[in-house]
């Protein structure tokens, strides 16, 4: 590698050496404890795969620009050059990590290897062999991002369209503003994802608890985290966060999407609105007798699917158990379940890579824990989550039906 | 040669060894401070009502560990609980330090039982190492550090064997530890003649050589886990 290069390639690391950061890298004992708990190397039996094997890639590189012995004795630990063969295996460990940070729970000292896969996602961008897809889908959002004003009217148009579905779903009298855009001081400003089941599911349920709400003009979704450019994610999400400020919103409801609503919940510092998840609303709704479902609606048997970005790093754990066991006249627990339970295996954006095989590989706990259940209803409540879900319910041929679980309450509400 | 080599390990190297280790950590923690922080948190679900609690909960009962591998637990808290006694056991060599005195030398140094517990877990933890998957995790730092911990153990083992089994030709008394300890935090060193002509010195140089390697490595190597574990620990409680 060039020296400049390799100047730019030190730069980003420095860069990602953050206090968490600086303790994880110098932390690790190799023990190995967390060996076994990421999803991947349960389905595809490889070092790289492994959290500290994973882990490790990143830490070699460290070592060697990083820290005397990486210059003075590399083998002490293995500290190694960065070259092509080292950045292949970057781009192998990053992109198979899916952020799930189901690893943490498995390690002493609570090391986020998703977090260290952070520097690795730097290098590789620095490299220009980020994967394509996301770095085209993260610069699309930043783009919308600069230029609202040219989205609007096509955007507008799409949603009359929507409007219509909700209405007829509901009944109302009028398609007139059961949408509605940029209204100033409401509530709240939802904020959805491209499809019309990210929009309407939800517009239902607010017409049915007569909420004073408004729809952001941006998706949820933030690319510039998965492809891990830290610029393009705090790019990305701001875009909501001053779109809430300018319309003075008290509240932030983030669609079925784990790691849209765990980058406003804690990674961006405070803001001055309140951030909360749909399922979290929805529950509250149920509480103060402002929705109702129709209990037991679904007779066969159903399962619960954690998204990790809700559950074990959101701490939504019970609101949609409970939204649940009210619909559900069997509803059965996964196992391990809550901050244990598996990832799937499609966060992190690698249900947006070309790369299938290796998701249903990968799939394969989350397969056995459905399998196990014995559920014929599969829910959960993050888009990628569902995707994946979809692909291991495919790729394993199983007999279940996969459920988003706002769609499931907009279908069951009693109105 | 031997002179000046046991003299430098005795002197010299101790001063260093604690210079290291003290301004080692130090240094580290500075180096973090000076890091930039996160925006955020990084918190991970569900938290104890307590966090304080729960973090010194998790640190001293590894359940982790637990969960991880039965076997290993035991023997990393085994390990864990007899390193701190060994190590206040020295520290009440090195000063008159009144609640450390209270308890006969003889407990802190478990009778010679804690040298085997120490021994007996790097043994394991280095066999376990040869396993798969561990092997291929390991690095050379990793065997080297066991290898010195289970020299510094063993040197040590059969210094206080000597004294266990009164074989008094190969002794040398508690009190010349002390005499020797103390005299080098008072910063005027001496070295007892029953040590430097006892026929264990060799034993003890060896001893002292190993534990100094291993305290001047602490900080830079993956030991600094023992203090580097309570601010990471309260990362994911923030
Ligand atoms: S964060 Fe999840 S995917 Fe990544 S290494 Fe940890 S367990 Fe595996
Ligand atoms: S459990 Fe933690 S300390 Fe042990 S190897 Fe994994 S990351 Fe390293």
């Amino acid at each position: 590698m060039e020296p400049e290069k390799l100047q730019g390639m030190k730069d980003a690391i420095r860069g990602r050496l953050t206090k968490p950061m600086r303790y994880y890298l110098d932390l690790c004992t190799r023990c190995g404890l967390c060996y076994e708990s990421c999803h991947v190397i349960q389905g595809i039996h490889k070092r790289e795969y492994s959290p500290v094997g994973r882990a490790e890639v990143v830490r070699k590189v460290f070592r060697k620009y990083f820290r005397p012995s990486g210059k003075f004795l590399p083998s002490w630990g293995e500290a190694t050059d960065l070259d092509d063969r080292v950045m292949d295996e970057l781009l192998d460990a990053a992109f198979s990590c899916t952020g799930c940070r189901r690893c943490v729970m498995h390690c002493p000292f609570g090391i986020d290897t998703g977090l260290i896969m952070g520097i690795a996602k730097v290098l590789l961008i620095e490299n220009g062999t980020a994967p394509e897809e996301l770095l085209m889908l993260s610069d699309a959002a930043v783009e919308k991002g600069k230029s609202i004003a040219e989205f609007k009217d096509g955007y507008r148009s799409v949603i009359y369209d929507l409007e219509k579905q909700v209405q007829e779903r509901l009944g109302l009298p009028s398609p007139e503003g059961v949408i509605p855009m940029e209204k100033k001081n409401a509530n709240i400003l939802y904020v959805a994802l491209a499809g019309a089941r990210s929009i309407v599911n939800p517009a239902i349920i607010f017409n049915a608890a007569k909420e004073d709400w408004t729809l952001s003009f941006f998706e949820a979704v933030n690319f510039g985290q998965f492809l891990g450019d830290p610029e393009k994610m705090k790019f990305i999400a701001n875009r909501v966060v001053n779109e809430a400020k300018e319309l003075g919103v008290k509240e932030v409801v983030i669609v079925e999407c784990g790691t849209a609503y765990r980058i406003p919940k804690f990674m961006l510092g405070p803001l001055p609105f309140k951030v909360t998840s749909i399922v979290e609303l929805i529950h509250r709704y149920l509480k103060e007798g402002r929705i109702k479902l129709k209990e037991g609606a679904l007779t066969a048997p159903v399962t619960y699917h954690d998204p990790c970005q809700l559950g074990r790093n959101g701490g939504v754990f019970e609101e949609p158990r409970e939204i649940l066991q009210i619909l559900a006249k069997d509803y059965r627990e996964m196992s391990p379940t809550r901050e244990f339970n598996w990832c799937c295996g499609g966060g992190g954006g690698l249900v947006a890579l070309d790369n299938e095989n290796f998701r249903i590989k990968s799939g394969k706990p989350k397969r056995d824990q459905i399998v196990a259940t014995g559920a014929k209803v599969v829910v959960s409540a993050c888009e990628n989550c569902i995707s994946q879900l979809e692909t291991i319910r495919s790729g394993y041929d199983l007999d279940v039906e996969v459920r988003y679980l706002t769609e499931i309450v907009a279908e069951n509400l009693v109105v | 040669m031997w002179e000046f080599f046991s003299y430098f390990v005795m002197v010299p190297m101790v001063y260093i060894a604690f210079a290291t280790l003290i301004l080692g950590i130090i240094f580290k923690f500075i180096v973090v401070y000076r890091s930039p922080g996160i925006p955020g948190r990084l918190p991970v679900f569900p938290m104890e009502k307590s966090k304080t609690l729960g973090l010194l909960k998790e640190a001293f009962t590894i359940p982790a560990a637990f969960r991880g591998s039965k076997p290993f637990w035991f023997f990393l808290v085994l390990f864990h609980a007899a390193f701190t006694l060994v190590f206040l056991g020295h520290l009440e060599l090195a000063g008159d330090i009144p609640v450390l005195r209270s308890i006969p030398h003889e407990v802190f140094l478990g009778a010679g039982a804690l040298g085997v517990t120490l021994g007996v877990s790097v043994i394991y933890f280095l066999f376990r190492r040869l396993h798969t998957p561990h092997r291929e995790i390991s690095v050379m730092e990793d065997y080297v550090l066991l290898l010195l911990l289970f020299f510094t153990i063993l040197f040590g083992s059969i210094l206080h064997m000597a004294d266990r089994y009164g074989m008094t030709a190969l002794n040398i008394p508690v009190g010349d530890y002390r005499v020797y300890f103390s005299s080098l935090l008072a910063l005027k060193p001496r070295m007892p003649v029953m040590i430097t002509a006892s026929p264990h010195f060799i034993i003890f140089i060896l001893h002292l050589f190993f534990a100094n390697l291993v305290l001047i490595m602490f900080p830079f190597t993956k030991m600094i886990h023992a203090a580097f574990i309570f601010p990471a620990l309260s990362i994911k409680r923030k």
